[in-house]
């Protein structure tokens, strides 16, 4: 299946990009796509343990089973206001 | 519970915004909040924050905070403003008002609703230097 991951703030930078595609087998979970992505994307795996993981627009666990087609975001720690 | 949230990258209007409240006879309590952009952050001098957000995940968080509010305080109502791009120090980047029968409640929902912003609402700031 294909997840599509967006990457927001200096996420976007350390990745070098905006968004990237991961293909996963069917059942994995948001903390196997975030394994990868942190190999995909070194500068992120320093920032492995205070990232937030959102899918559509509600922030989920690393236990989070994903779908084909889920659209996956990736932040820093929030600062509004 | 009457709700208003506002994105943009306007600045923030405080005058315009407190010609348009409208209140009901029960209300006895506005409290407004302004989060301004300081000078600095950390120790560095900075002429401004640039905002970024996540905007319709933030639009859903809010409601989410907003829907948390109304379960817990009797609150008429909430309007909030955050502004995204570039917001110069001095200028406000947030405003939040709660309107409410009593001023503990209103202090209560406002503050309350800053700190779940400042958790959850998918905002981030660059400080651009002096």
């Amino acid at each position: 299946m294909l997840i599509n991951v967006t990457f927001w703030s200096y996420f976007r930078d350390h990745a070098g990009c905006s968004e990237t595609v991961v293909e996963l087998e069917t059942g994995a979970t948001l903390a196997k796509l975030h394994e990868i992505v942190c190999e995909q994307f070194p500068k992120l795996a320093d920032a492995r343990n205070s990232t937030l993981k959102a899918v559509g627009l509600e922030y989920e666990s690393d236990d989070f089973v994903l779908s084909d087609g889920d659209e996956v975001s990736f932040f820093p720690p929030v600062q509004g206001g | 519970m009457k709700t208003e949230l506002t994105i943009s990258t306007d600045a923030i209007d405080e005058t315009a915004l407190a010609k348009r409240r409208v209140m009901d006879d029960g209300m006895g309590a506005v409290v407004c909040f302004l989060g301004v952009v300081r000078g600095s952050e950390g120790d560095a001098s900075i002429t401004a924050l640039d905002y970024e957000a996540h905007e319709e995940m933030a639009r859903h968080q809010f409601g989410l905070i907003f829907d948390a509010v109304e379960k817990r305080w009797p609150v008429e109502s909430v309007r909030l403003v955050h502004r995204l791009g570039v917001v110069p120090v001095n200028e406000p980047s947030l405003w939040v008002e709660v309107t409410a029968p009593h001023r503990a409640e209103a202090f209560d929902a406002c503050q309350f609703l800053i700190d779940e912003m400042k958790q959850k609402v998918p905002i981030w700031k660059k400080p651009l230097p002096a």
